[in-house]
Formats: structure tokens, sequence, C-alpha cells
């Protein structure tokens, strides 16, 4: 069923010209949207072109300095919070807002509590709780769980199911599928399908464009606050799309890179923890780019947490340039020269409330400190290359990283391992949440990496990528290593079939091939 | 920094202008204050008022502030900074008694009074407990140990013969005290605020996870702070018993809680709300000039303290104030 074949239908939403400025940045520059009811749609852009803002606009989260919102034709100039609910205008924040120490009925009801009579009625909600995320995600979770132990997709599950309790009229999705992993994506989509059948209208942010193409209407594309096009993204080709958001050719997004490898850089041999993981043997020679994958549970995550000094391993053995490592704290991993790009780039891998360069230098403050006193001079020159190199969007070096855009936080925190040139690169969904131009560079980087000698261990669930970047795929099922694949001889179904478990254990001969 | 939609408070005045117009206004307020007493208060504008302000309130105060601004800085707060003055001021006497020569003597109260710091960082690192607690433990034991030192708190006087003339000592005509304060500052402004290790502690009191995923030794970081802090406050014991002659037990209490209001106000002055000793400083010079201009003006004591507390209040909802809307 594409656009054009159902009839127009009433405008639900419109943002007209919406102007917001943060000091100095314009955030949007006259930007406009207009939603349909029983439509889902798609709005694309780069990092920092100023998505979430104009979302929280309509949120009442910011104040617009120009424009109107109008809402089933009626005009606003601005919004507060508690009227746009009434409105039935619902949101799913790219920054998950969750207070860690409610529980996750608390979390569900906050704002919309069960009431028995004057009191809350907790028993109610917790039932309700439990039967809600089922229902919509099959997810089982004990109602008493505290937010803050949640995995991050089971947190971004819990916003969304917040977000249908009372059935809204509009659902704003501000990249909801960064979090989650791939069956709950799938799960996602179908639910999406299913509201936009029931004739809710769904604004829907994404960088994948696969994701837009599958679910969206329509799509507008705004570029530097502006919006620059409406499309029907079933009639517009991805690479289309993705030249009206950057404005140039996005070009070859994996590097052609001839791989060199040299000697082995990494060895782990039959490592094991607990129930997370075991019987692992993996091996990243100096400039080789290894790629990792699993579904949630199959133990890749902690496997890499292991490799950095977090959540040390019980069984096995890890060896860095030939010598045995027993790492503790990622204080040792740090000075055995690995870097890890963590999970949770905002709790973990970002400080919100440094500026750009104070984050990018934290880890090779030697490298910038004589006699114990930091040279800004050199900082800033390192910071303005790297901000430079990865696009990263913002006011500057002295820019507050809670300021930047999602995407441009993620850079923030894989330039701090740029700037640090350590020798093993642990990984963990690089490109999650990155534009597309972005993207291609950050592939660039990591070859540039891998053949300037370092090793690139990527643990990635975005198979295209894997696929396009990696000499070698390990995918993980059930805590070990399922099957490997050389580049070349996989593709996504194989990879998938493993990972998922419908291939049983493949320890191919491919194992027994692998070089050095 | 909770991140959390509890507080979905529409904007009004973007969170830059405002805090810009708060930085405006703190130092407004002390003009303001300034000005009052000048008029209002005889003899606050005299020499001998002003120089008895700088040099019997504002050092000790800023030694001891100093000393905080760094647990702050790291995330933490300091209770037992007073345990720590006093613990060097009973030591300076007790050697100086003694009859201990003026070098050792100050040695030993650098020691005993850095002690109560280790003690912390043993707490806070060893063991993990939180810098409040920790701090907290040392401020009761330390209290205690004193009573019990002192029969229940009798000063113990420095000998006549045996009294060195540290606060009114010059060096080209600069009084000591304020040389060492100008020392302190200068040593641990330049490492907070230029120093690999002020940069250190700034990302483990901002985000202590990011500190240790960036592999910062988190734990040796935190353990220094406190210890750097309890040498500032060991200076400040010194000063106090070389001034009053005497070890007074306990009298290092007194200035915990004008050490936390300085270094609140000295963080409302920053830019990017960061505790800071520039900063600091020129909040115990706020709060120095109050008392004082209070006591010129007739206040008791007590309402002296009223006042400094309505203060601190009044920066401290300047700062609300000053927050950007839901952070
Ligand atoms: N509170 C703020 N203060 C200052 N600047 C801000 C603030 N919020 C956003 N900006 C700036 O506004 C611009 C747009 O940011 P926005 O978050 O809307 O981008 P986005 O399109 O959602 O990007 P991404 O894909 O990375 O999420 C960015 O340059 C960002 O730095
Ligand atoms: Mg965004």
């Amino acid at each position: 069923m594409s656009a054009a074949e159902t009839p127009p239908q009433a405008v639900v939403l419109e943002l007209r010209g919406i102007v917001k400025r943060f000091g100095a940045t314009r955030a949007l520059d006259g930007a406009s949207l207009r939603v349909r009811r029983g439509s889902v749609h798609g709005l694309v852009g780069e990092n920092g072109a100023g998505k979430s803002t104009l979302i929280k606009v309509l949120a009442g989260i910011h104040r617009p300095d120009a424009g109107s919102l109008l809402v089933d034709g009626r005009a606003h100039a601005h919004f507060d919070p508690r009227q746009v609910e009434r409105l039935g205008i619902r949101f799913i924040h790219q920054e998950r807002l969750l207070p860690a120490g409610f529980t996750v009925d608390e979390a569900l009801f906050f704002g919309q509590e069960r009431r028995l009579g004057p009191w809350l009625d907790r028993r109610a909600q917790r039932r309700e709780a439990e039967r809600l995320l089922e229902h919509w995600f099959g997810l089982r979770l004990p109602a008493g769980a505290l937010v803050g132990e949640l995995s991050s997709a089971e947190q971004q599950v819990l916003q969304i199911v917040r977000a249908l309790i009372v059935k809204p009229r509009v659902l704003v999705f501000d990249e909801p599928s960064v979090a989650l992993v791939r069956s709950e994506v799938e799960r996602l989509l179908c639910i999406v399908r299913r509201l936009r059948d029931e004739g809710l209208a769904i604004v829907y942010i994404s960088h994948y464009l696969q994701e837009i193409e599958a679910l969206c209407d329509r799509v507008t594309v705004l570029r530097n606050g502006r919006d620059v096009a409406e499309v029907d993204p079933r009639a517009t080709s991805p690479e289309r799309i993705a030249r009206l958001m950057v404005n140039r050719e996005v070009g070859e997004l994996y590097p052609k890179s001839a791989p060199a490898p040299g000697a082995p850089l990494l060895e782990v041999r039959g490592l094991g923890r607990g129930r997370a993981y075991r019987d692992i043997d993996l091996r990243v020679r100096r400039g080789e780019v290894v790629g990792l994958t699993g579904l949630v549970g199959s133990g890749a995550k902690e496997l890499l947490k292991s490799l950095f000094g977090l959540a040390p391993p019980d069984t096995g053995e890890v060896r860095l340039d030939g010598r045995p490592l027993a790492l503790r704290t990622p204080r040792q991993a740090v000075a055995e020269g690995i870097a890890l790009l963590p999970e949770e780039r905002r709790r973990q891998g970002v400080a919100l409330d440094l500026s750009v360069q104070e984050n990018v230098t934290l880890a090779a403050l030697p490298r910038f400190s004589r006699f114990g006193l930091l040279s800004r001079r050199a900082e800033r020159r390192e910071t303005l290359g790297l901000i430079e190199r990865l696009r990263i969007k913002s006011a500057g070096p002295q820019a507050t990283v809670r300021q930047l855009s999602g995407g441009n936080q993620q850079k923030v925190a894989l330039a701090k391992w740029f700037a640090r040139r350590s020798s093993l690169y642990l990984l963990d969904e690089p490109s999650v949440g990155i534009d597309i131009g972005a993207k291609a560079e950050i592939y660039r980087l990591i070859g540039e990496l891998a053949r300037e000698g370092a090793g690139v261990l990527i643990l990635s669930s975005d198979l295209p990528e894997l696929l396009g970047l990696c000499e070698r795929i390990h995918v993980m099922h059930r805590g070990r290593i399922a099957a490997r694949f050389e580049a070349g001889e996989a593709d996504s179904d194989k990879l998938l079939a493993v990972a998922t478990g419908a291939v049983a254990q493949q320890e191919t001969s491919v194992h027994e091939s692998i070089p050095g | 920094m909770s991140d959390s939609y509890l507080d979905p408070r529409p904007a009004r005045l973007s969170w830059p202008s405002r805090r810009a117009a708060l930085r405006l206004a703190l130092p407004a307020l002390f003009v303001a204050i300034l000005a009052f007493f000048a008029l209002a208060a005889p003899g606050f504008l005299s020499l001998g008022n002003l120089s008895s302000l700088l040099l019997n309130n504002f050092v000790l105060l800023a030694m001891v502030a100093i000393g905080m601004t760094c647990a702050i800085a790291a995330g933490g707060i300091d209770l037992s900074v007073g345990t720590a003055l006093d613990f060097s001021a009973l030591a300076f006497v007790a050697l100086l008694n003694a009859g201990s020569g003026l070098p050792l003597a100050l040695g030993g109260a650098l020691l005993a009074g850095t002690l109560v710091g280790a003690g912390n960082a043993g707490l806070i690192a060893g063991l993990r407990i939180s810098p409040f607690l920790a701090s907290l433990g040392s401020l009761f034991i330390g209290t205690s140990a004193q009573q019990l030192l002192s029969d229940g708190g009798q000063p113990n006087y420095l000998a006549p013969e045996a009294r060195p003339d540290l606060a009114g000592a010059r060096f080209f005509g600069v009084p000591l005290p304020l040389l060492a304060v100008a020392a302190l500052a200068a040593v641990y402004g330049l490492a907070l605020a230029r120093g690999r290790f002020g940069r250190q502690v700034l990302a483990l009191g901002n985000q202590p996870l990011v500190a240790r995923y960036s592999g910062l030794a988190e734990r040796r970081i935190a353990a220094w702070v406190f210890v750097a802090g309890a040498f500032a406050c060991a200076l400040a014991g010194i000063l106090l018993a070389a001034t009053v002659n005497a070890y007074v037990p306990m009298s290092g209490n007194a200035f915990l809680m004008n050490a936390i209001g300085a270094v609140f106000i000295g963080a409302t002055l920053n830019r990017h709300g960061r505790a800071n000793i520039p900063g600091t400083l020129l909040g115990v010079l706020f709060l120095n000039v109050t008392a004082n201009g209070l006591l010129l003006i007739g206040w008791s004591f007590y309402w002296q303290q009223v006042a400094t507390g309505a203060l601190i209040l009044l920066v401290l909802v300047f700062s609300f104030v000053g927050r950007r809307p839901g952070d």
C-alpha cells in the first residue's frame, strides 16, 4: 500500500517555519513538517540537523523563537508539556529519560497512575505493567525491578510502552531502534504499522534508511535546521535521500582497504566467565578489523567488557602482543593500549558537563601535559582536528557535550579514543545513531587505524557494517562462538541464522584455516 | 544532573543567558553590600579594620575553604576539615611546648593534620565509603578524641617562651599569613584549573563512570584530593594556633559551614558552575565582609550567623534559578 493509493488524509499536525536559537547556534532555521492521520512520517538529517530540537519544540521542552504549531488546524505559538499531553501527543525521546531509581511500574505509570479512589493502586499497576510489557514486546520483567538495573534495550522498551498506555493520537519516535536489538526492532516496526492502521499519526526519526524505507509513507529531510525536501521513500533511492541529507555525494560507505595483517596482537584462548560466555577462542592481528556479533544474551557484550578489564574472566587466557594479560581494571587495560567504546555512551563514554575538548583528551592527558600542567594549545589543536575529521557539529572545542546532538555526543566518545592512539580498539556498536556521512568517515578512520598497525574488534548488530568492514566475523550464540566467517564467505542471512541458533554450532573448517 | 522527565518545565530565558545574568548579579550584590557597610558601619573602611579582616578572618577561612574546594570539585564533600585543622593545631602546640624547634613543630603539625585526610582517603579509596560518610566518621572520631585528650575541651596554651611570631611576621612588608594563603591558592588553583590532576578531578567529580572507563585511577585521585585538602587545613591549624597562642579544642568545626558556603558561592560564579579556587576566595571575602560589617553595626554573633546563613541560601537560590531547565 503506497501513499499514492491511499486518499490524502487530514493533516493532524503541522509545524510551520520553526526557528530555535541556542546562543549563537541556530538549531532550527525555519523548519516545517506536516503529518497526516494514519501515516508514518519519517524525519531524517545529519547529526545536529535539528531533528530532536524540532520535536522538543513540539513537546514543549524548548520554546521556539519563531514559527507556529498547528494541531487539528488550530495554531499555537508554543506548547507546555502538560498541554501537549492533553492533545494526545506522546514522545519517545532520544535520550533515555527514565529515573534510575524508579521501579518498572512507577516508570511506566508516572503521571498516569492507576488509582483506587484517592490512593495509588500499586497492585493493579504492577500487574498491568507486566501485562503491557509482555503484550507489546513479549518482554517478561518483574514490575519491581529498578530502571537503573535494566539494559538499555529494556529501558527503551519501557519508554515506548509508557507512551502507549493512554492511546495517543500522535506518536513521535526519536531514534527508537538505536538501543534495540534486531528482534525487538522487528517488533517495533510491527507495532508502528499497527498503530498507523489504527489511525495514529506517527513521526519517526532514524538514521537507518532501510527502516525509513520499510516504514514511512513520507519522509522530510532536514538540513541545517531547515526542511529541504519531502519525498516518498519508496519512490526515492536511499542514495538520493542520503545526498539530500548531507548535500554532497556520500561515496563508498566502506573503505576499500587492502588488509596487511601483521603480528598477532590479541589472542584469546578458552576464555570463560560464569554463565556469560565460555570456550572463547579469538585472534586479532595488527592491521586487522575483526567482527563480533550476537543477540542479547549471547555473551558478546560481556566478552568485550572482560577484554577491557571490567568483569574479569574466570577461565582461559588472554595474550596481548604475546604477553599474558590478567586485566582487573579498565586502567590497566588503557595502560596496555586497549580502548573501549562503551555501550552506554551518555553514561560511560562522555562526561556530559565537560567540554568537547576536555572529553576528547581525557584518556590521553599525559600526551597533552608537561610537568603536570596541561597545554591547552595542544589540546585544542588535537580537538579541532578530530572535530573536523569526524564532522562533530558543535559550537567549538569549548562547547559542553550535553549541548551536542545525540549523534555528535557519540562521535565525541569515539574521538576520545582516536586521540589516545591505542593499539587495540574494542568498539561496541561504533556507528549507532550516527548519520550516513559521518559513518563513512568513521569507517575510513577505522580502516586507517588498522593500516597504522592497530587491531580493531567491532561488536555490532549492524550486519552490513560487519560485512563491509571486517576480515573475519565471529558469531556468538548462548555464550559460545558458534561460527566464524572469513570476509567474502558470509552474508547477512548466514550470520543471522547462526546468531539466532537456527543453524546449530557451526564450527566450520574455517576455524582451522585462520592464518597466523 | 538527573536526566528526568519529572521536571519538564518549559524554557523561558535560555539558560546560558540566565547564567550570565546570575554571574553579574552576585558581584553586584557584593558591591552593594560593600557600599552599604561603607556608609552604615563606622570604621568599616578604616585601614585597621580592613587589615584585621584580611589577616584574622580571611586567611584562616580561605585556607580551609581551599581544602574544601578540592573535595567538592571531586564530587564529594569533606566534613572533617575542622578536625584536620584541630589536629594540626594540637600537634603544633604540643611539640613547641615540649621544646622541639619550630621546624619540627611545623612538620609535625602538617603531618598530623594531613593524616586526617589520609584516613579519609583510606576509607574512600580503600573501602569505597562515600566521602560524606567517611569524613563524617572522621569528624565524630576527631571530636571525641579531642574531648578525651583535653579533659572535655580545655585549651592548651603555648608557653610564653615557646611562642613563635608567625602571625605577625612579614616578608618584604607582606604579612606571612597572607603570603601563605597566596602560595596555597596559587598552587592549588593552578593544579585544579590547569593541571593534569585538576582535569582528572573534574572528570571524577562530574561523571565517575566516565573517568573509570577512560582509564583514570579514580580511587587514587580521590585519595589525593582528600590528602591535599587536609594539608591546606593543617596549614590553617598552625596559623590559628600561632595567632591565639593556644590550641583550643574543636575550634576547627566553626569553619566547616562557612567553607562549604564559600565554595558554593564560588562555584556559582563560574561559567560552568564548577568549584574553583578564585571563586572560593571571593566567596570567603564575601562572607567575611558581611560578618565584619554586621559586627560593626552592632549585630550580635548569633545574628551574624543568621545573616550568613541567609546569604548562602540566597546564593543557592540564585544558582538554582540559574540552572538550565530540565537539568
Ligand atoms: N540545549 C542546547 N544548547 C545549545 N545547543 C543545542 C542544545 N540542544 C541542541 N543544540 C544544538 O542544536 C543543533 C541541533 O541539535 P539536535 O539535537 O536537534 O540534532 P539532531 O538532528 O537530533 O541530531 P542527531 O541525529 O545527532 O540526534 C546541534 O548543533 C546542537 O549542538
Ligand atoms: Mg537527535
